[in-house]
C-alpha cells in the first residue's frame, strides 16, 4: 500500500511517501513546498498538492496509485507578536546635536557664542564665537570669512556647518578648530548663546560634552543646573563629535512612556507588572504563576494595545470572538530600536528601549476534518486524519540513529518552540512555547532598522563576511578566504550575506559585527530561552537533568548555529542535545510526515 | 567603405537641425564662458604610480580643458573637478590629476587612473561628464559605480562620487551614489554626445603616457 504522511506546519508543508506492507515500510521519498494560506485552513491545499506531487516526481510515482494519505490533528496553536517602544528622546529649544557625522573638521573643544557666518566682521575683536555656516556658503569662503575675522583678532572657536564640509574647511584654516558638519537644520541653530563644539581624534569619542561636569566647567554652571544637564552627556556618549547650546530651558528629556501594566491569569494566582520593570520580570512572573491561563493589559495603554492586537488576529483567524481568545503563553523580550530624536537639528537617531513581544492562543480545535475533505475530493484519494502532532513527531524523531525512548523533542519552528517528551512507558506530554523564527526575523529587523522580510530572513539563516579585496574576503571568524578570479564589483568594499548560491551585498551603513551581535543575541533571547522554558515543563518532575536525550527538529533546526546555542546550553544541564537526522537522511525536517507514516 | 565620421556628422547636422525647427534645443543660456572658468591644468610631468595607499587619482579625458570647458549641459568642467576633489578631500584622502592622452574611452581613462592610483581606486571622467569609479583589480569593461547619464548629473553628483571613491579607498562599503535615470536624456543629448566625442577623439595620442597634472582649488 503507497501511503503519504502529510505535515502541514505553520511554514512548510512535509511529505513523507512509503510503500507499506505487513511487515514493512520502506520510505520512496519526501516532499517539502511552503505552506498556503494559515495552518489549518482550506487554503491549505495548494501547497499540499504542491508537496505530495514534489514526493512523488522524485519517487516517479504517479498519483494514481497512491492509496492513502494521512494527516495530523495539527495542534491548535498560533502565535503572534508585537513591539512597542517604552522610552523616547526629546531635546527641546535645540540644546544638543550629537548626530556623529563620519568626517567632522578639525579636532579639540570650541566655546563661544553661536553667531552666523555673514556677521563674523562685525563681531568685535577679542570676543569668542562660534560660526554657524549654512549650504549656500562655499568650503573656500568660509574659511576665508573665518581667516579674515581671525586676523582681526576674533576668536572664532568653532564651527557648525549645514554641508559635508568640515575637513574642507579645516583644512583651509589658519588656527585649528572644531568643526561638526551635516546638521540639516542648520537654520534652527539658536544665534547669540553660548555653545560648545567638541571634536575628538579619529578613532576615539569626546571626553568633555559626553560628562556633566565638563559641560559644568565649559558653561560655568551650578549643581542644580549640572543636574539637568546630565540627560545631554548622556545622549552623546560614545559620539566623535558633538555641539551643546545653552538655551535658556534647553534639555534633552528621556522620556518613559508609561507603557502600562500586564495582568498574568495563572494556575497559581494573578500577578500584575509594570513592563516599565523591562521583560526580565514579566518572564520572572510568568514562571511564578505559570501555567498561564490568560493575560491582560491595561487598556488605554501601549501593552494593552499590543495585547489586544494579538488577540484581535486570532479572533480573525480562528473565527473566535476577540474576548474568548485566552492567551496561554507570552515571551517578552527586552531589545532596543533605533528611532530618530524629537526636536533633533541633525536627523539624530537613538536607541531606544522596547519590549517584544509574542503571544500563544489555544484555540478550539483546528478544522481539519474540513482540510481533509477538501484534499480527497480534489486528489480523489482517502485522506485519514492520524494522531496528534507531538505524538506524530516523536515516532518520527525515533528514527534518527542513536535515539532510544525515553526521549524529548525540540521542535524549532517559525511561531512557537514546541516541546514533546515520551516516556519509558509511551506516555507523551506536550507543551508550546510563543516565540520562534518569526520573532528573531522581528528582534533583528528593529534593532537594525530593516523592514525588508526577505533581506532578513537572509540575515537570520546566513553568516557573514567582508569583502576585503577584488580576491578575497574576510568571514566571521577572521579567517580569509581568496578567489581566483575576482569578484563581482557590486560586492567590492560590503559586508555580504554568504548564501549556497552567491553572495549578497548590504547596505554601506550595517556593520558586520554589529549584525553579528543582534544576530546571535536575537536567537539565543527566543530560542534558547523558549527550549530552556519548555524543557522544563515536559521533564520528569520538571528538572532538564532527568532528560537524557534532546532531539531538535523543525525548520529552524536546520540554523547554522541555532542547534550549536541550544546543545550548549543544555550541556550544563548534563543533557545529550543535537540536531535530529530523521531516518537517518532527512535531517530535521519531516518528522511529523515519517511518523504518520509508520502510525499505521 | 563608408567613412564612419562623415555620417555621423550628416546625421547630427541632421538632427540638430530638426530639433532647432522643433525648438527643442535650448537658447544657450549657460554659455558664460568667462575666463574665471577656465581650467588652468599645467603639466608637472608623467603620471607615475602612486606609493601611497590614502589617494585616488582623477584621470581626465584628453579634450577635458583643453578643447571644452563645459560639460554636456554646459555645467563648467573646472567647478565638475573641483567637486570631485573636494569630494575625496572631505574623506581625508589626497588626489591627484592626470592626463590620459591614449584614449578617450571613458572605461578606460578610469582603469588607466586606478592602476596608476597607490590605493588602487580611480575616476575617469570625460569632457561631456560621463564618470567612472574605478578599480585596479576589475576588468576595463567592468566598473565600481558608472554614471552614463551625464545630462542629469549636478555639481553634488561629482561631490559624492568623489566621496565615494575616497570611501572605497579607505576600505568602507559607502551606498552607491544615487541617480536620476531621465529617459529624454539619451534621444535629446545623443547627438552632441556623439559630436563631443568626436572632438574628445581628435585629441587622443596613440602611445603617449598619462601625465600629471598641478590643480588648485580656486
Amino acid at each position: 500500500m503507497l501511503v503519504a504522511g502529510v505535515d502541514i506546519g505553520n511554514n512548510t508543508v512535509e511529505v513523507a511517501l512509503a510503500q507499506v506492507t505487513e511487515h514493512k515500510t520502506v520510505f520512496l521519498s519526501s516532499g517539502i513546498a511552503p505552506t498556503t494560506g494559515v495552518k489549518g485552513t482550506t487554503a491549505n491545499i495548494t501547497g499540499v498538492k504542491f508537496a505530495i506531487n514534489d514526493a512523488l516526481k522524485k519517487a516517479g510515482v504517479d498519483i494514481k496509485n497512491l492509496d492513502l494519505i494521512r494527516i495530523n490533528e495539527a495542534t491548535p496553536v498560533i502565535s503572534d507578536m508585537a513591539m512597542e517602544t517604552i522610552t523616547e528622546t526629546i531635546i527641546t529649544e535645540s540644546t544638543m546635536i550629537g548626530h556623529n557625522p563620519s568626517t567632522p573638521g578639525g579636532r579639540g573643544l570650541g566655546v563661544g557664542k553661536t553667531t552666523l557666518i555673514f556677521h563674523l566682521d562685525k563681531v568685535k575683536p577679542g570676543e569668542e564665537v562660534i560660526a554657524i555656516v549654512p549650504q549656500s556658503v562655499d568650503f573656500e569662503h568660509a574659511a576665508a570669512m573665518i581667516n579674515s575675522a581671525s586676523s582681526r583678532g576674533v576668536y572664532v572657536e568653532g564651527a557648525v556647518v549645514q554641508k559635508d564640509d568640515g575637513v574642507l574647511i579645516a583644512n583651509r584654516l589658519n588656527n585649528k578648530i572644531p568643526i561638526v558638519d551635516e546638521v540639516a537644520y542648520i537654520d534652527k541653530v539658536p544665534l547669540g548663546m553660548p555653545a560648545a563644539v567638541e571634536v575628538a581624534e579619529q578613532g576615539y569619542t569626546i571626553k568633555t560634552l559626553s560628562n556633566p561636569y565638563g559641560i559644568a566647567t565649559v558653561f560655568k554652571l551650578s549643581p542644580e543646573e549640572t543636574k539637568n544637564i546630565v540627560p545631554v552627556a548622556r545622549a552623546l556618549i560614545g559620539n566623535r563629535s558633538a555641539v551643546v547650546i545653552r538655551t535658556p530651558a534647553g534639555d534633552v528629556q528621556e522620556r518613559r512612556i508609561p507603557a502600562g501594566s500586564i495582568v498574568l491569569f495563572g494556575e497559581k494566582g494573578r500577578t500584575t507588572v509594570d513592563l516599565d520593570e523591562g521583560a526580565k520580570k514579566v518572564m520572572e512572573e510568568l514562571d511564578r504563576i505559570y501555567p498561564l491561563h490568560d493575560a491582560q493589559g491595561t487598556a488605554g495603554t501601549n501593552v494593552g494595545g499590543l495585547l489586544s492586537k494579538i488577540r484581535s488576529t486570532m479572533a480573525d483567524l480562528t473565527g473566535q470572538k476577540p474576548d474568548s481568545i485566552k492567551i496561554q503563553d507570552i515571551l517578552a523580550v527586552d531589545t532596543l530600536v533605533q528611532q530618530k530624536v524629537k526636536g533633533g537639528l541633525a536627523n539624530e537617531f537613538f536607541a531606544e528601549d522596547a519590549v517584544g513581544m509574542a503571544a500563544m492562543v489555544k484555540s478550539s480545535r483546528l478544522p481539519m476534518e474540513k482540510v481533509a475533505k477538501i484534499i480527497e475530493e480534489e486528489l480523489s484519494v482517502p485522506v485519514h486524519i492520524a494522531g496528534v502532532e507531538a505524538q506524530m513527531a516523536i515516532n518520527g524523531a525515533l528514527t534518527t540513529p542513536g535515539t532510544a525512548k525515553p526521549l524529548a523533542i525540540l521542535d524549532l519552528g517559525g511561531g512557537s518552540v514546541d516541546a514533546a517528551y515520551l516516556t519509558a512507558d509511551g506516555k507523551v506530554k506536550t507543551v508550546h512555547m510563543a516565540g520562534a523564527g518569526d520573532m528573531v526575523n522581528m528582534l533583528m529587523g528593529a534593532e537594525l532598522g530593516i523592514t525588508d522580510k526577505m533581506l532578513l530572513e537572509d540575515l537570520k539563516c546566513n553568516p557573514l563576511a567582508k569583502v576585503e579585496s577584488m580576491f578575497s574576503i574576510r568571514l566571521e571568524d577572521e579567517t580569509v578566504k581568496f578567489f581566483d578570479s575576482p569578484l563581482d564589483p557590486q560586492l567590492f568594499a560590503r559586508v555580504v550575506i554568504l548564501k549556497d548560491d552567491g553572495m549578497i551585498p548590504l547596505p554601506g551603513n550595517l556593520k558586520l559585527e554589529k549584525i553579528r551581535t543582534v544576530r546571535r543575541e536575537a536567537k539565543k533571547k527566543v530560542f534558547v530561552t523558549n527550549a530552556i522554558r519548555a524543557l522544563k515543563q515536559v521533564a520528569p518532575a520538571g528538572n532538564i537533568r532527568l532528560l537524557d536525550f534532546v532531539v531538535l527538529l523543525g525548520g529552524s533546526a536546520l540554523d547554522f548555529e541555532i542547534p550549536d546555542m541550544i546543545s550548549d546550553a543544555l550541556a550544563n544541564y548534563g543533557v545529550v542535545a543535537g540536531r535530529g537526522n530523521i531516518r537517518g537522511t532527512e535531517g530535521p525536517r519531516n518528522a511529523v510526515a515519517t511518523g504518520l507514516v509508520l502510525s499505521g | 567603405m563608408i567613412s564612419t565620421e562623415a555620417l555621423v556628422d550628416k546625421v547630427v547636422n541632421e538632427v540638430l537641425r530638426q530639433l532647432k525647427s522643433e525648438g527643442i534645443v535650448d537658447s544657450p543660456k549657460v554659455k558664460s564662458s568667462n575666463i574665471a572658468s577656465q581650467l588652468d591644468l599645467t603639466e608637472i610631468g608623467p603620471a607615475k604610480q602612486g606609493t601611497v595607499e590614502d589617494e585616488v587619482i582623477i584621470g581626465i579625458s584628453p579634450a577635458f580643458g583643453r578643447h571644452f570647458q563645459e560639460n554636456i549641459v554646459g555645467v563648467p568642467l573646472k567647478d565638475i573637478l573641483r567637486e570631485i576633489a573636494a569630494g575625496v578631500s572631505e574623506e581625508g584622502l589626497q588626489f591627484r590629476i592626470i592626463r590620459v592622452n591614449h584614449t578617450a574611452d571613458v572605461a578606460f581613462i578610469a582603469h588607466t587612473a586606478a592602476k596608476l592610483s597607490g590605493s588602487g581606486v580611480g575616476i575617469g571622467i570625460q569632457s561631456r561628464g560621463t564618470t567612472v569609479i574605478h578599480h585596479k583589480d576589475l576588468e576595463p569593461l567592468n566598473n565600481l559605480e558608472l554614471f552614463p547619464q551625464c545630462p542629469v548629473m549636478t555639481l553634488d553628483t561629482y561631490r559624492m562620487i568623489g566621496k565615494n571613491a575616497a570611501k572605497y579607498a579607505k576600505g568602507e562599503s559607502p551606498e552607491p551614489v544615487p541617480v536620476v535615470n531621465d529617459q529624454m536624456a539619451r534621444p535629446k543629448y545623443q547627438a552632441k554626445a556623439a559630436v563631443m566625442h568626436n572632438f574628445e577623439t581628435k585629441y587622443v595620442k596613440t602611445g603617449v603616457k598619462p601625465v600629471e597634472l598641478s590643480f588648485t582649488f580656486n
